[in-house]
């Protein structure tokens, strides 16, 4: 099954708006999760201290990205965990398919990540007959049904209960349900199965901690401590930016987190991971692969560099109403809504993202939101001027010569008392003109769903000068 | 060839050369609860995330009130983590009981109806449980079976997240190669954001209390 690539955001955009089952289901998860987050914040009197403090943490070590690096590699060893490094998403791919050879390892699990969703690991894996199982749920129903995840925390929040159910009696074999509960059991009771023989599991990472050397991982279901703790070798992809320096930063980040992404206090689970612990019934071996993949060159780039402190909560995709309209799908990437449409293009190149910072009212609801305080606007702002101007590695992407002489001709006509009082003179009497309100050619289709504002009656100017005479 | 370590290494320290390297923020001395009202607290939001705790007196106590809770649960199978605590506590179960060491095979373990481990921490604003492997080996018991107990000293009993994270770490080092956090029975709400409580890990979280140890 093929999936639409940001290339074709619009189209997918107009497909996804037509599908009325995704759009309820959109609008319902997203108003959900925006209420069970003010709820949680609501009670943290500090919230917004928190939140510039985990920014201020973020912004230095950010800044000094290669010696944290060095520092968690350095604890890391120390504590007996073998780290890798992986410039790019092949060369991460390759890595963990050579540890799953030399281990002997057949039979893979893994827990929720999106670096590996990123670098398309499981693709890379199956290649060898070794696709792993994903064992979180929306993960797994993901993976039954051949599909991508629309949501960085909820991946299946596309699908209802009944096509789960559907899926179920397809793919399993069990008798129709579209019971939750019930078919959490099936899922609890087939994983069990897939866990018991595992011989090598992959887990993401959320943070990295340098001064120690310990990997933390967050969930709620239990899956990600039953693959990092059952199969004797447990490997972890790491986007190089998340490695945070203190231990006791790990406070900070574990307030910010769960609460900005379902509105909980804290997740079921976290679990500390520094080195391989079999004598504590642990894997035997762990292994840290971390990873650039475009990385390090926003790291390099001063006004970008703040795009690498996600630390993918998902707050932006339930606060954007362009997201909340289309979902993730549309957005043909891996990192859906404003965090995707400023990551994308930095990840990907901007030749195949560049519609995305272009997907934005710019209302600004996910900076307010964000607990690491990105100034996303801002950042799609630049984008946007990037992909308008080009630059030295990427010719401009976007921008035809009509739509640079409209606005040239624009900044003409506002660009002095005059003229602009002309313009209004023209536009009142344009708006008696029957049929004069739909505008033609390209401008179509921004007026496809607008409507052009009516103009008072008396400008603000003219009543003005009647109050002075 | 240049590794791909030295690669991304380098492009960072080139890149970030000159750049204006904002301070880290100082450490903070660690929030806190009065010792009073942790107990309290700390049943009230683990209650609220579908845990369930009760007081008891003492380790025996803790024995008596789980061999009830898992005749409710008509467990038959115990699988145990190393804690030297729990004897006192296992000594009140019934002889028909079978009890799992945590050393006992895997296929048992995967196959124990409930799980019994001490907790080193607990931390009160969060209702959360902390297992450090180096003092138990916590982690299969802690969640394979459906129905876990879990016996918690007050005494142990932390304000807040923050005071936990330095108890944590002993001379810079973490405490324990694995830390495990528990706050409820596993959960999930993948399917149309419906909550389901119990997917991999247990469905039943009981915290005993114990007053006297």
């Amino acid at each position: 099954m093929s999936h639409p690539g940001p290339e074709t955001f619009a189209q997918n955009a107009r497909d996804a708006l037509r599908d009325p089952i995704l759009t309820g289901a959109l609008r319902r998860a997203t108003d959900t999760f925006a209420q069970r987050r003010t709820g949680a914040i609501a009670a943290v009197p500090d919230w917004q201290d928190l939140r510039e403090r985990a920014r201020a943490i973020k912004a230095h070590t950010l800044a000094r990205l290669d010696h944290y690096l060095e520092q968690f590699t350095t604890n890391a060893e120390a504590a007996g965990t073998t780290i890798h490094w992986a410039r790019d998403a092949a060369e991460a791919c390759a890595i963990v398919q050579q540890l799953a050879e030399q281990s002997g390892a057949r039979r893979l699990v893994k827990s929720k990540s999106m670096a590996t969703e990123e670098i398309h690991l499981n693709a890379a894996l199956a290649r060898s007959d070794r696709e792993p199982i994903e064992t979180d749920l929306g993960e797994w129903i993901i993976q039954l049904a051949g599909e991508t995840p629309s949501h960085i925390i909820v991946p299946a929040i596309h699908k209802t209960k009944e096509a789960i159910g559907q899926l179920f009696v397809d793919k399993l074999g069990i008798p129709e349900s579209s019971d939750p509960q019930v078919l959490a059991a099936h899922a609890r009771q087939r994983l069990r199965a897939h866990f018991a023989e595992a011989d090598l599991g992959i887990s993401g990472v959320n943070f990295g901690v340098a001064e120690t050397g310990t990997i933390l991982i967050l969930e709620n279901e239990g899956n990600a401590r039953m693959t990092t703790t059952l199969p004797k070798v447990h490997v972890a992809v790491m986007g190089i930016e998340k490695v945070i320096p203190r231990f006791a930063d790990l406070d900070v980040f574990l307030r910010l987190l769960p609460r900005s992404g379902t509105g909980q206090h804290l997740t079921t689970y976290q679990s500390l991971l520094t080195g391989p612990d079999a004598k504590g019934q642990g894997p035997q071996q762990l292994h840290i692969v971390l990873l650039d993949n475009g990385r390090s060159r926003i790291a390099c780039d001063e006004v970008m560099r703040e795009t690498l402190a996600c630390i993918r909560c998902g707050a932006c995709l339930n606060a954007c109403p362009v997201y909340q309209s289309i979902g993730g799908h549309a957005y043909g990437s891996v990192y859906p809504g404003p965090i995707g449409a400023i990551l994308t293009p930095q990840l990907s190149g901007m030749h195949s993202a560049a519609a995305l910072p272009f997907a934005s009212s710019l209302c600004g609801a996910c900076k307010d939101v964000c607990p690491v305080k990105i100034d996303i606007p801002s950042l799609l702002l630049e984008l946007r001027k990037r992909a308008v101007e080009g630059t030295a590695s990427e010719p401009a992407a976007r921008g035809g010569i009509g739509e640079r002489l409209l606005w040239r001709a624009f900044a003409w006509w506002m660009g002095g008392p005059r003229r602009y009082r002309i313009a209004m003179l023209l536009a009142r009497l344009g708006e008696r003109v029957p049929f004069a309100k739909r505008f033609a050619g390209p401008l179509r289709a921004w007026q496809s769903s607008r409507e052009l504002p009516k103009l008072a009656k008396r400008s603000f100017r003219s009543t003005w000068q009647g109050e002075r005479s | 060839m240049t590794s791909a370590r030295d690669q991304i290494l380098g492009t960072l320290r080139k890149g970030l050369r000159g750049t204006t390297q904002p301070p880290l923020p100082a450490a903070q001395s660690p929030r806190t609860l009065p010792v009073a009202e942790r107990a309290e607290r700390f049943a009230a939001v683990l209650t609220k995330v579908f845990g369930h705790v009760e007081r008891v007196a003492d380790l025996r106590a803790a024995g008596e009130r789980t061999a009830a809770i898992l005749a409710a649960a008509n467990a038959s199978s115990l699988a145990l983590s190393d804690a030297p605590e729990l004897r006192e506590v296992a000594a009140a179960l019934p002889s028909d009981l079978r009890q799992l060491p945590h050393d006992a095979p895997r296929q048992d373990l995967l196959a124990a109806d409930a799980g019994l481990t001490m907790a080193q921490w607990g931390i009160a604003e969060t209702g959360t449980l902390v297992l450090e492997s180096a003092r138990e080996q916590h982690r299969l018991a802690s969640l394979l079976p459906a129905l876990h107990v879990v016996i918690l000293p007050c005494s142990r009993l932390l304000g807040t997240l923050a005071e936990a994270m330095v108890r944590l770490q002993l001379d810079g080092a973490p405490s324990s190669r694995t830390i495990t956090f528990i706050s409820g029975p596993s959960r999930t709400a993948d399917i149309e954001l419906e909550l389901v409580v119990g997917v991999h890990g247990p469905k039943l979280l009981h915290v005993l209390l114990v007053d006297g140890c």
